[in-house]
């Protein structure tokens, strides 16, 4: 019986070495062409992008792209952010691309860029030279694109924050858009009346509640990081910041919204329950779109920036896989899409705006959605200011978020959560 | 005589009135649910709107965007799975059972694979299935459904065949049988009942799984739950569209449910054999 | 088991691989191709440093890793608290599967109509139905606190005292169905003699149900309840769809753990850490009570 069962065991572990060195050896281009030789041969560029409107306005480009470089097919994968995340994790692991072209998000930049996945652009931005005029990128995003000096990605499009509100009834109660925290929480005070939430919040843990809470610190005065990249989180502003952001919570937001995120924040206020929101700034015209969630409330929305001027900025980004074989093909689409041209096209076409002469374009605000939004759109990204920026970002938002959901749910006073977010940022961002 | 009567009358109401309470407590999503699927994008900001004008646009959209060809995606690996887990679980789960094949450490071993998380096995499966070049097709979403399909229903049907006496086989034997026929002709006829049974909870299993096919599968091998999920973006829930294909997952498995669930419970109770 | 056919003499193959192997070879098979490798990597990544914003660094730290694992108090939170969900979940199934198995049996009218709408909520994929709650239980938004409102009653599902507790409801929501269907498949099949009997004896429907009824179904109440735990520890789509584990830490448990360790942070080895952890944990549990009841299985 025992002799048996060893030959068992061996002959399944010698199927097993033997399947093993067969795959192992096999190396040969999986997926996309090689590109190689022929000027008439097509390059299939395999791309994923997360599924959200701007995503469907470049596929609506995507004619006039292949017009203009017919040896070059699109071949893009639109998925939600979670899961565009985590199958872009998984390509890593193989060692050639799955992807030859990416959308990156901000906190992930540096972790990337520093581990070498991504493909450093200077040089070919260089040779883009001045039509190109790469300075136009608002500076923000620019900055958050540079990791040690070089530069890995083109900005895509923004999702900085703004103060969305109804402006009827702001006309009602003679109030101004709020120009700091105070007069933020006067206004959401005064604003709530009966079924009406004064302001709607997004206190969920993890990043919405960081990310909303990040605009109350900046507007107390605070920051989350300085120049050299030093968390300095524990400060007596984000003190002030969260216990203000408390107390709004209890006053003024609508009741037993623990768990709200961008979501519940938008039908609250798209469905007239709130009347403020802290939001991304391309909210408003969806908000005003007659055939909207909006629905009969549409065209009564306004957008301001944050209280204290300063936004957290969020933005997605364009950049190329180091191990993709179809680099060239790559950057071309990205030239073209980004160019000072096409980028007008696609902010017309309703993508939120990256350029700084896209913003001031009077064909823009003509045939996109009037000159006084993307004026305050571009005073938005003038000084705006990402929650992390440099090594383990993502993690550090997610610590920083577990303790401020923490406080707002009153299970950590607002002292112990400030000094554990602080603390563990540090050990984070440090390691 | 009349107490005994009226007590239990009695709870012949409490009976009536707990199973309809539950039939409610169930239908009571869906309900939301259809009405959701028929609304525009004004009235899903309210989620509480009971009367509102019915517009079709969202079933165009899915049905448009090839919800069928999902559903026929993870109809297809759902049956895949099963195939596999009977031909290879019935005779594996008959030896455990009838001749204690490995012992207890068998019996526990199989279990183990249950508990192994799936964002932790995704990870050498994708490097598999990558180097296999088999990366984003439906192949290696099988593969991974097998990874929990297969030990949980061989597991299963191993006290399904526990429950079936041993003399049966020997009585074939006598009468002629080698014990592959006796196994053919005599055991596996009792337990197909089960056998039924297990296939539906392995395909439920698979139905239902939307991790390993994510990340696993590609476009082309995009699967219902997949396809469900993808209606969470960050730019909010598309409730409208999400509650139409939520309906198409459903509306077949309650039909098919009604026509089997009489053969799942005779199944799993254990067939025809009786003490 | 000496019974072997008459044919093993003739060939002595059959002596070496006998037929109750020959029966095992095709699951042993499938399960070491698809199994062995998969499990085997998640160990060996358990003992070493695998970070995927570290491409180069791949080095054996023997027990680091679960050092580090271990000394995290948001894992110990994260236990806790699915260890809660699944007693919390898993008991409520029963008890209502239970019930309900009760009560289908004795049903008469519309049989197979509330057996195949009560099936149902098992075949709708955990994402939906944890986006389908999320709407549904919202304070502000959802239907079902615009009723508990009608009724005077106001809950916060989602708050930091609910939240596991909410989850775990929805869990049961899906879940009930399963015990149900097993219970009742058990019920079905049940003798009528024992019954009979203490009836004749003088017991009232609750006895009869404790002393008679429910000793007999042991083995399948056994099965059930196993898979479902089994099943409950991997809990995650509903966390995923609505709480993210939040407030605070509330509803961390430990599938979402591991996926934010491991594809949110990058650090693959010590979610492969935290999962072989929980695996060690669940086994010997497992091995120690259930050890006494297989003995006697299949001698």
């Amino acid at each position: 019986m025992k002799k048996s069962v060893f030959r068992m065991l061996a002959l399944a572990l010698s199927a097993m070495l033997v399947l093993g060195a067969c795959t192992r050896g096999g190396g040969g281009g999986a997926g996309t062409d090689g590109g190689g030789t022929g000027q008439t041969e097509t390059v299939t560029l395999k791309v994923i992008m997360e599924e959200v409107p701007d995503t469907d306005i470049v596929m609506g480009m995507l004619d006039e792209f292949h017009q203009a470089h017919p040896g070059i097919r699109m071949d893009i994968e639109a998925l939600p952010y979670d899961q565009m995340r985590d199958k872009i994790v998984a390509s890593f692991l193989a060692p050639r691309a799955t992807y030859d072209l990416i959308v990156v998000d901000n906190p992930w930049m540096y972790d990337f860029a520093s581990a070498g996945y991504l493909e450093p652009l200077d040089d070919r931005i260089r040779q883009a030279g001045d039509a190109y005029n790469y300075e136009d990128f608002a500076k923000p995003l620019r900055d958050i694109a540079e990791v040690d000096g070089k530069v890995y990605a083109i900005p895509f499009y923004n999702y900085a924050l703004g103060l969305i509100y109804r402006t009827d009834l702001f006309e009602e109660k003679g109030l101004r858009p709020p120009a700091t925290l105070d007069e933020l929480m006067d206004a959401a005070r005064q604003l709530k009346s009966g079924d009406m939430a004064g302001i709607a919040m997004t206190p969920q843990r993890g990043y919405k509640v960081f990310e909303e809470w990040g605009n109350w610190l900046f507007a107390a005065g605070g920051a989350i990081q300085d120049e050299a990249g030093n968390v300095v989180l524990d400060s007596p502003q984000a003190r002030e910041a969260l216990t203000k952001y408390i107390q709004t919570y209890k006053e003024s937001a609508p009741a037993n919204s623990l768990n709200w995120a961008f979501d519940e924040a938008l039908r609250a206020t798209a469905g007239g329950q709130a009347a403020m929101m802290l939001s991304y700034n391309w909210m408003l015209p969806t908000l005003n779109n007659p055939d909207g969630p909006a629905g009969e409330l549409a065209g009564k929305f306004g957008l301001a920036e944050v209280p204290g001027g300063k936004a957290v900025l969020g933005a997605w980004f364009w950049a190329i896989p180091a191990n993709s074989n179809n680099k060239d093909a790559a950057w071309t689409f990205v030239h073209w899409l980004t160019s000072p041209e096409q980028d007008t096209k696609r902010v017309i076409a309703g993508g939120a705006p990256v350029r700084d002469s896209v913003m001031d374009d009077p064909r823009v605000h003509e045939q996109g959605f009037g000159q006084e939004y993307y004026a305050t759109v571009k005073e938005i990204l003038k000084d705006a200011s990402p929650l992390g920026d440099g090594p383990g970002a993502e993690e550090m938002i997610q610590a920083v978020g577990l303790e401020l959901s923490a406080a707002v749910s009153g299970q950590k006073s607002v002292d112990q959560a400030i000094a554990d977010a602080a603390k563990q940022a540090g050990e984070i961002m440090s390691k | 005589m009349r107490a005994y009567r009226a007590k239990s009358m009695l709870w012949t109401w409490v009976r009536i009135i707990f199973l309809w309470t539950a039939v409610l407590v169930v239908l009571f999503p869906y309900a939301w649910v259809v009405l959701s699927s028929f609304k525009s994008p004004a009235d899903l900001t309210n989620p509480t709107k009971l009367l509102f004008a019915p517009v079709l646009d969202n079933w165009e959209r899915v049905f448009a965007g090839g919800i069928t060809n999902n559903f026929g995606l993870s109809l297809l690996v759902g049956l895949a799975t099963v195939l596999v887990t009977l031909l290879v679980g019935t005779p594996a789960a008959y030896a455990i059972s009838h001749y204690a094949v490995g012992g207890r450490l068998t019996r526990f071993g199989i279990l183990l694979a249950e508990l192994i998380p799936p964002s932790v096995l995704v990870v050498p499966l994708y490097l598999v299935s990558y180097y296999l070049r088999v990366n984003g097709m439906v192949i290696p979403v099988i593969v991974a459904h097998l990874t929990f399909v297969l030990p949980v229903v061989t597991w299963f049907l191993i006290s399904f065949f526990d429950d079936i006496p041993r003399d049966l086989e020997q009585a074939a034997q006598i009468d002629g049988c080698t014990r592959f026929q006796a196994f053919l002709k005599v055991v596996l006829p009792q337990v197909l009942p089960g056998l039924g049974a297990a296939v539906i909870f392995g395909f439920v299993l698979s139905w239902n799984d939307m991790f390993y096919a994510l990340i696993l599968g590609g476009e082309t091998a995009k699967t219902l739950p997949v396809a469900i999920a993808g209606y969470n973006t960050f730019r909010g829930v598309q409730l409208g569209d999400m509650s139409v294909a939520i309906l198409v997952s459903v509306l077949p498995t309650l039909v098919l449910s009604f026509f089997i669930q009489r053969r799942m419970i005779r199944g799993i109770g254990g067939g025809g054999v009786k003490g | 088991m000496e019974d072997r056919s008459v044919d093993t003499a003739k060939r002595p193959f059959s002596r070496l691989f006998p037929y109750e192997w020959r029966m095992m070879t095709p699951l042993l098979a499938v399960m070491v191709i698809i199994l062995a490798y998969p499990i085997a990597y998640s160990a060996w990544l358990s003992f070493r440093n695998v970070d995927l914003t570290r491409p180069g660094r791949d080095a054996f730290v023997g027990f680091d890793q679960y050092v580090t694992v271990l000394k995290q108090p948001l894992y110990w939170t994260t236990l806790t608290n699915t260890f809660i969900f699944v007693a919390v979940a898993v008991t409520l199934e029963l008890v209502l599967g239970m019930a309900l198995a009760v009560s289908l049996k004795k049903q008469k009218r519309f049989r197979n109509l509330t057996r195949a709408i009560l099936l149902t909520p098992m075949f709708v994929t955990p994402i939906a139905v944890g986006l389908m709650f999320r709407f549904l239980l919202n304070n502000q938004l959802g239907l079902v606190p615009v009723l508990l409102k009608k009724l005077g009653i106001s809950i916060d599902f989602f708050s930091a005292n609910l939240a596991l507790l909410s989850l775990a409801l929805i869990d049961v929501w899906q879940w009930t169905p399963f015990m149900m269907l097993m219970l009742l498949a058990g019920l079905e099949n049940l003798p009528e003699e024992p019954h009979e009997a203490a009836h004749v004896d003088g017991a009232n429907a609750w006895q009869t149900f404790i002393r008679v009824t429910a000793p007999m179904m042991k083995t399948i109440i056994l099965v059930a309840v196993l898979i479902r735990a089994l099943d409950a520890l991997k809990v995650f789509e509903y966390v995923y769809a609505i709480t993210r584990g939040g407030p605070g830490s509330a509803t961390e448990t430990l599938q979402f753990f591991i996926y934010k360790i491991g594809f949110g942070y990058y650090r693959l080895s010590e979610a492969a850490a935290v999962s072989w952890t929980v695996v060690i944990l669940v086994m010997a549990v497992l091995v120690v009570s259930l050890w006494r009841t297989t003995r006697g299985r299949s001698a």
